[in-house]
């Protein structure tokens, strides 16, 4: 008997150091990818540097261009403008784009009205509503609102309206069986089923707004990030331009990383 | 649950579930899944419905559930009709056979979304679930994820969901048939118990005689489909009831050879010697 059991806890330790072995692998490939992706990228960039010159600047040129506008009140000026526009796109596309994605997944009338527009609202380019936006709206913080707002909602929508339709419809029965009130059924049983699709609608609404931003106040904006790396490539500095642009870039990574990562965490914390 | 002017109850008996010529049919083609049932089931009767895979129970339960409207007939509870009564409609119970917990709530927050739904006051559900929680056995988990339940902890949330309502009957479709036989062997005598505790009206759902016979008191058997009722068989053996009793074996024999033909089932060599 005792010589049972210390073979099953051998066999069970054996299996726990295999399985911390292949997490430890796994951890090492992962890290030794990014390294490689890393060091490759500035590899490029170094050799573009040298054949594209002065085109394309130095890592070290840049590097120096970005400490400058660290230093600059007017970068952060137009930081605080570009982030107030992502942000005002960001939610009113997610809020806009999830009402409609749980009404048209709930609601047979909803999609067949509403199907159509969204299938043809995802086919249009994005500058195009950029365009139609600014002959409608005019130059100013209007138009890019309203052009990123009618570019976003139609991919969170259709991410929201495909998680509708997946839902657990046995869960349906079971609220409807013990005769719970819609508005509490939709708050404990429906809402939460579809987080993990709303988190990917804002990650998606959230990457997509800053590059569109950026597009709106290249094209229509006189202050913001995107205005500035407009004005650097107009005036030919092209270190400037890319420090703005990466500077932009790893601030929203950031954020995406930071704020909406938490958010998925917390929301799906009885996952762990 | 008895056919209508059968002896097995006495005619006083309160009935909490009355059925009268009740068929479903589906689709375009209108296919018959339930045939012109007429039964009743008496307040604190335990009933066991058996029928071969596919014969119309589920619809059944669905109909019985307020899930599924009948194509004719009529189901009254405690007196009023289920379709129809909105408001007013009676609170029912059911035990899946899967538990349908919502796994990103608590044990007591599942609970809790019943009682919402309920006469029950909400300074009395903490009681509540507390008292239910023990009759299950489960008080420790109260504040646990059901992802972090065995399958027949969850099955016992599932149960104790049911009874919280105080409903006018339970129905249960096979919530055993998912668990390893040892807890379902466990779980058949606790709900037993708790069935003789509560006093609760359950109509039981499954597709194993022996399993009908240990915790019914009458067993209704069906149609291989559409489903209409066979026998109405009362079980004449004492609690407490033991799974292995030869009365038991004898019972499960009797029906089993009442429903060989009915559900074309093959005889064995032993049974057709016999």
């Amino acid at each position: 008997m005792a010589a049972t059991t210390a073979a099953t806890d051998r066999t069970a330790q054996t299996a726990e150091m295999v399985h911390r072995l292949q997490g430890r692998h796994a951890r090492r490939v992962n890290i030794a990818g990014k390294v490689i992706a890393i060091v490759g990228l500035f590899a490029l960039w170094f050799v573009l540097s040298i054949l594209v010159r002065p085109w394309v600047p130095t890592p070290e040129a840049t590097a120096m261009a970005m400490y400058r506008l660290l230093g600059s009140a007017a970068f952060y000026g137009d930081l605080g403008l570009t982030l107030m526009r992502v942000l005002a796109a960001f939610v009113a596309a997610t809020l806009v784009g999830s009402i409609l994605g749980i009404a048209v997944g709930l609601s047979k009338r909803a999609e067949a009205f509403f199907q159509p527009l969204l299938a043809v609202g995802l086919a249009v380019p994005d500058p195009v509503y950029i365009i139609f936006a600014i002959l409608a709206v005019g130059v100013g913080e209007g138009a890019g609102f309203v052009a990123l707002t009618i570019a976003l909602t139609p991919f969170v929508s259709n991410i929201v309206r495909s998680s509708v339709h997946a839902r657990d419809a046995t869960l349906d029965e079971m609220v409807k069986v013990y005769r719970i009130a819609p508005w509490r059924a939709f708050r404990d049983s429906l809402f939460p089923q579809l987080i993990p699709a709303l988190v990917t609608a804002a990650r998606f609404s959230f990457a997509l707004s800053w590059k569109l931003v950026v597009v709106v106040e290249a094209i229509g904006q006189p202050d913001g990030i995107g205005a500035a790396i407009f004005q650097a490539f107009n005036l030919l500095r092209m270190r400037e331009m890319l420090a703005l642009a990466i500077l932009f870039i790893v601030l929203m990574q950031v954020l995406e990383r930071g704020v909406v990562a938490q958010i998925e965490r917390r929301a799906l914390s009885w996952r762990r | 649950m008895t056919p209508k002017g059968s002896s097995l109850m006495p005619d006083s008996a309160p009935f909490v579930l009355d059925i009268e010529d009740l068929s479903v049919s589906y689709g375009a083609a209108e296919q018959l899944a339930i045939e012109r049932i007429d039964l009743s089931v008496a307040k604190g009767e335990f009933v066991a419905i058996v029928g071969p895979s596919g014969c119309g129970k589920s619809t059944m339960l669905n109909v019985l559930s307020g899930l599924m409207a009948p194509t004719r007939g009529r189901v009254d509870v405690d007196g009023a009709p289920l379709y129809g009564a909105g408001a007013k409609a009676p609170h029912l119970g059911y035990v899946f056979q899967s538990h349908r917990l919502l796994p990103w709530r608590t044990v007591r927050q599942n609970l809790e979304l019943v009682l919402s739904a309920s006469d029950v006051p909400p300074d009395r559900w903490d009681a509540n679930i507390d008292r239910i929680l023990d009759i299950l056995h489960i008080p420790q988990f109260k504040d646990t994820w059901p992802m972090r339940l065995s399958g027949g902890q969850r099955q016992r949330v599932s149960i104790a969901r049911a009874l919280l309502v105080e409903p006018s009957y339970i129905l249960m479709d096979e919530p055993l048939s998912t668990l390893d036989e040892v807890t379902a062997r466990t779980m058949r005598q606790e709900l037993t118990a708790i069935w003789q505790r509560t006093g609760s009206t359950i109509i039981f759902v499954t597709h194993s005689i022996r399993e009908a016979v240990y915790l019914a008191d009458r067993i209704i058997i069906l149609t291989r489909g559409p489903a209409s009722v066979v026998d109405d068989v009362r079980v004449p053996i004492a609690r407490p009831r033991a799974y292995e009793d030869p009365q038991i074996s004898e019972v499960e024999a009797g029906i089993v050879e009442r429903v060989l033909d009915e559900w074309g089932l093959a005889r064995t060599e032993a049974e057709a010697g016999a």
